[in-house]
């Protein structure tokens, strides 16, 4: 295969992100900025519609994966960039374009008349095209360069309100999190590049397989989860995320559904062959996994503001994916991710749309109650998002999270448990938020007369959202079939992969319905949903009642580990002003300029005028070396 | 072809004396010479592209008494930081266009331009020698006339910390030409026929006065604390050549001089030079950290910035010579483009400390734009310039010394953690009480201009930076181990 066979989707997936933000930059943003969006709207439909011709592409068999062009090389070292369009690669493609595009579209609406509203949609198209360019890679160093973009466009638009302090430490924060995360991808790409002379995903699949001696994956496997776990938000770098809800609502929805989060789970599907043959890692993956996924339910239940329930959920429901991959089931991952893409989106523009109701950037559960009556529409996108999200037949959130719940309960032992904990716990936290916003009001809440339902453009998008949620569930036999195609296919194009047939590690299979942990998962759902209902709606003072002793301390602190991190920042922080201010400025410095002045006082001394003392340096200095001089060539 | 070379150096030494002449116009002169001179460098540098190891030798005269000879050399790696010098001078002199100076302020940005050229061309370590330390003349009056408060300080310091760090280059070379002459009865200050070995035992000496000599100049913690004084008080435009073309001349002299001269001692010494690069990269970034003001801070990342330099050289595999030596030109146009936009803003505030400014996103957006934009490719972000040079760098020490890539991992993490906080500082945090920036106007064209072609090269470095390590590979493939 060519470049000049890649197909033209394939080609506009970047085309036309690149010529919309071109367009918008230096023409729209200066000429017409309240009309930054239509340019870039436009290239959302376009790369929609691409990446639905690329899975159906690869859907019927024609996968690939093609070097273009040397990006760097020197002697024998050598990176490639490329396109690597694949079953799992496309299967989440096809929905971060069409969630991306939703929310540009909702953001149209959200986003109007903000004084930057140019910057606004060219970061967050941005941000888009970087996920799109991090899906399609094919190779290690490239999907670095991506992965990096996508973090920088995160700090852009976490900040994007830079006038407030919170958007501004948030942002911050996120970047340095994910600057640490990077820490341990940069040198995973390092020691691959040192290990397997080649940095392309594919090549290096082949070296693990053949099951050539490779010293180094152990320290790269590590690495690689590193990364993974501050990308996607894993204990114990999942403390930026809740945070970062300081941007804008559809920067939150997508980051949380489609372009950032995810990230890290794809890291690690397209490591999956690497990361398999590093005995005991995929063990601890599954590990972080559970116990994040529990950790973060329990604090999510806790929370008053909207959208960090939501940010503690999605922290909450990526352990389950890395819960899901620890266990080696692959397939079940990238379901879940998908599925989760949708209600999450869904969840968060319903957030948007309250808030955008109260005309505040955030809305908290002491200003909402009882919006069932006024939100006709966000209620009912809401409710079918929430079912989802608790997994409640035969919403899509059933399907994926049986996947994952059955192959915990085919682990069994804690993981069992912890998995059907957390089952228990989204329903909680989710029914509750539904209950305290939609239900009531409680004698707690302001709950404003004059709040209404949004305009269309705020309410259509998350309806489909919504509706893709609810159905996601059809999507299980398509998604098998991609992962199938990705994990036991034959991509063509690279030269060295003409007849070699491919039979990676990882379970690209959906279990089938087991009706015990079926009814089981429906069970600890309903039992969560019920205490949702017995703490907000039986009980309408308790989410007041309990507050301001040491247990929400604990809750606020994630029990002390959110303080713990910003001990260690301070440290740097300290460490920093000492060699800085100390070390450099009084002792290195210090000692330079003691000579100096010792030896001008000296100068001055001997020389007694004491005009010109550059001069008397500069003959000084002439004669010495003169003398110098004079001794080396006799 | 014997002519070329010679004009370039003389073309803008030429610029100078006519400067000094002109008075009032001086600037046009200026102007016109520096346009000449990048004109000449780009035209050559074209004419050279397909021979680049060692395309255009120049030899003129005779050899003279001590078999001082005048040879002048060019290949990619010369010819990279000649067009460098030749884009930093003119972009030098269109920011500076609206300082109220006098004549000498462009002679001795000419003069500057015409010693840095001569020390990249040189192959005669007489000349280099000479032109070496010529570069200190101009640089020092340009500090110490045009600075600001504290500029006379700083400029001597400037002056007797590098000219100290030359007198042992310079011991080390007189050594290193008189074992010659002892062993094989011919004079010669040709570095194509001097050789090491004739140096027997007094080889460790002579390399570490070299190394010495270089070290001052790159600077290696802990010869770095001239830096940030002079930084600091230097105008913008001295700040530029100082960041952009000197501190590479360290790094240059180790190249062409230290690592060929003395291949097994600079191996050899890869726990102690690496070491002190690895430290540099890590001290630079606590350093820059604790600034509080941007020039400092900037300067101080300088310092760090070199350290990956140093770790892709000493590695002395391909990927990290090459992209050590990509990495001094992107330092060149990221630190340049910093220290440039640091010198708009005192120009129109008179201030430069991080507490006296907020929220100028939004007064300047695009001052904030190129800020944010170049403060990025300063840190690595993929895509942009400083990351190819960084990553190649780190590949390369991991191969010699794994310990060392480490380090320079966590420098790089560092980066962030200091530019970050600054730019929010300047540019998004409200104003403070005392702020001045009001005063802080956006770019005008003429600016924008400017900056605008710094950033298309750092994009364009960034995204295909292959052509540039295909082109400068040839100079650097003898240093590999």
């Amino acid at each position: 295969m060519t470049a000049a066979q890649v197909p033209l989707a394939a080609w506009l997936l970047f085309a036309a992100p690149v010529a919309a933000l071109l367009f918008g930059f230096f023409v729209m943003r200066r000429f017409k900025p309240e009309w930054t969006h239509l340019p870039i709207l436009a290239s959302c439909l376009v790369v929609t519609g691409a990446a639905f011709w690329l899975a159906a592409d690869v859907y019927t068999g024609h996968s690939f994966d093609l070097n273009l062009f040397r990006w760097a090389g020197a002697g024998a070292f050598g990176v490639d960039f490329g396109l690597r369009i694949d079953g799992p690669g496309v299967a989440v493609l096809a929905m971060v374009a069409f969630v991306g595009s939703l929310i540009h579209l909702y953001a149209a609406g959200y986003m109007k008349g903000d004084a930057g509203f140019a910057r606004f949609f060219l970061v967050f198209h941005l941000f888009y095209l970087a996920m799109i360019g991090l899906l399609t890679s094919n190779n290690y160093v490239q999907l670095y360069l991506f992965w990096e973009l996508v973090g920088v466009c995160s700090y852009l638009l976490v900040g994007f309100w830079y006038k407030k302090e919170s958007a501004r430490k948030a942002a911050l924060k996120a970047f340095m999190v994910n600057r640490i995360g990077d820490f341990g991808l940069l040198l995973a790409v390092l020691l691959i590049t040192l290990q397997f002379k080649v940095t392309h995903f594919h090549l290096a699949y082949l070296k693990v397989v053949s099951g050539a001696p490779l010293d180094l994956l152990p320290l790269i496997g590590v690495c690689l989860v590193w990364a993974a776990c501050a990308k996607s938000a894993q204990f114990p770098l999942y403390f930026w995320l809740p945070d970062a809800m300081e941007g804008p609502t559809p920067t939150s929805a997508l980051m949380h559904a489609a372009t950032m989060v995810t990230a890290g789970v794809f890291l690690l599907v397209r490591s999956w062959p690497l990361i398999a043959a590093v005995p005991g890692l995929p063990h601890a993956i599954a590990w972080i996994g559970a116990f994040t996924a529990l950790f973060a339910a329990i604090v999510a239940g806790t929370k008053k503001d909207l959208k960090r329930i939501l940010a503690y959920s999605t922290v909450s429901h990526l352990g389950l994916m890395m819960l899901a991959l620890g266990l080696d089931q692959v397939g079940a991952a990238i379901f879940h991710l998908i599925v989760h893409g949708f209600f999450k989106a869904a969840l968060f523009l319903c957030a948007g749309n309250i808030a955008h109701g109260l005309h505040q950037s955030t809305a908290n559960v002491d200003d909402v109650g009882g919006l069932q009556k006024s939100m006709r529409l966000t209620y009912l996108s809401f409710g079918l998002a929430a079912l989802s999200l608790a997994g409640i037949f035969p919403m899509g959130g059933f399907f994926s999270k049986d996947a994952i719940l059955d192959a915990a309960w085919h682990h069994g032992g804690a993981m069992a448990v912890m998995a059907m904990l957390v089952a228990a716990g989204s329903a909680f936290y989710i029914f509750r938020m539904l209950f305290l916003t939609f239900y009531g009001a409680r004698p707690g809440q302001k709950c404003p007369s004059d709040i209404h339902e949004a305009e269309p453009i705020l309410g259509i998008p998350v309806l489909f959202l919504a509706l893709g949620a609810a159905a996601a569930g059809l999507l299980k036999g398509p998604i098998e079939r991609f992962v199938v195609i990705g994990f036991r296919g034959l991509p063509g194009g690279l030269p060295e992969l003409q007849s070699v047939v491919l039979n990676l590690p990882g379970e690209p299979l959906l279990p089938a319905l087991n009706p015990v942990v079926a009814g089981l998962g429906t069970l600890m759902a309903l039992l969560g949903a019920l205490a949702a209902w017995r703490v907000t709606m039986s009980d309408p003072g308790f989410d007041w009642r309990w507050r301001g002793g040491f247990a929400e301390a604990m809750f606020e602190s994630d029990f002390g580990w959110k303080t713990a991190m910003g001990r260690c920042a301070s440290a740097v922080s300290w460490t920093a002003r000492f060699v800085g201010r100390v070390l450099d400025k009084r002792g290195l410095d210090g000692l330079i300029e003691g000579t100096n002045g010792f030896a001008r006082a000296a100068g001055a001394a001997v020389a007694r005028s004491a005009q010109g003392r550059v001069n008397d340096y500069l003959w000084w200095m002439g004669i010495g070396t003169a003398v110098l001089l004079g001794r080396v060539l006799r | 072809m014997s002519m070329p070379l010679t004009l370039l150096w003389t073309l803008p030494l030429l610029g100078a004396v006519v400067c000094a002449f002109m008075g009032k116009r001086a600037k046009y002169a200026a102007l016109a010479f520096s346009a000449a001179f990048l004109g000449a460098a780009l035209a050559i540098t074209w004419v050279a592209r397909s021979t680049a190891a060692l395309a255009v030798v120049t030899e003129l005269g005779p050899v003279w008494a001590y078999g001082i000879s005048y040879r002048l050399s060019a290949d990619s790696l010369s010819l990279g930081l000649i067009a460098l010098t030749a884009l930093l001078n003119l972009i030098c002199v269109a920011s500076s266009w609206k300082l109220d100076v006098s004549a000498g302020y462009w002679a001795c940005f000419m003069a500057l331009a015409s010693a840095l050229t001569g020390v990249f061309l040189a192959r005669d370590l007489f000349f280099f020698y000479v032109f070496w330390e010529a570069t200190l003349i101009p640089m020092f009056f340009i500090i110490g006339l045009w600075g600001s408060s504290n500029r006379m300080h700083a400029a001597l310091k400037f002056f007797l910390f590098t000219f100290s760090g030359s007198v042992f280059m310079l011991l080390a070379l007189l050594a290193l030409v008189s074992a010659h002459h002892r062993v094989t009865g011919v004079w010669t200050w040709d570095l194509a026929l001097l050789d090491s070995t004739t140096l027997g035992a007094a080889a460790p000496l002579v390399f570490w006065g070299l190394v010495l000599g270089f070290a001052v100049k790159i600077p290696m913690v802990p010869l770095h604390t001239w830096l940030p004084d002079a930084h600091t008080e230097a105008p913008a435009a001295g700040s530029v050549m100082l960041a952009g073309i000197m501190l590479k001349m360290g790094v240059y002299g180790l190249l062409r001089i230290a690592l060929p001269l003395f291949p097994v001692l600079s191996w050899e010494a890869l726990p102690i030079l690496g070491g002190l690069a690895a430290l540099s990269t890590i001290y630079g970034a606590f350093c820059a950290m604790a600034q509080t003001d941007l020039k400092r801070m900037i300067a101080y990342s300088s310092i760090a910035h070199l350290g990956f330099c140093l770790l892709g050289v000493l590695s002395r595999t391909s990927q990290g010579l090459v992209g050590g030596s990509l990495q001094l030109l992107n330092h060149g146009l990221t630190t340049g483009a910093l220290f440039l936009m640091v010198g708009f803003i005192y120009e129109r505030a008179h201030k430069r400390g991080l507490a006296d400014f907020g929220d100028l996103a939004s007064r300047a957006p695009y001052l904030a734009f190129f800020f944010g934009f170049s403060t990025l490719a300063s840190i690595g972000l993929p895509g942009l310039n400083g990351f190819v040079g960084e990553f190649m760098s780190l590949s390369g020490a991991l191969a010699a010394l794994p310990v060392l890539a480490f380090l320079g991992l966590v420098g790089v993490t560092l980066a962030a953690a200091y530019a970050l906080p600054a730019f929010q500082a300047v540019f998004w945090a409200p104003e403070g009480p005392g702020s001045v920036s009001a005063k802080v106007t956006d770019l005008d064209f003429r600016e924008r201009g400017v900056l605008w072609t710094l950033s298309a090269l750092m994009l364009w470095i960034g995204l295909a930076p292959n052509a540039w390590l295909a082109w400068l590979e040839p100079s650097l493939r003898g240093l590999v181990r």
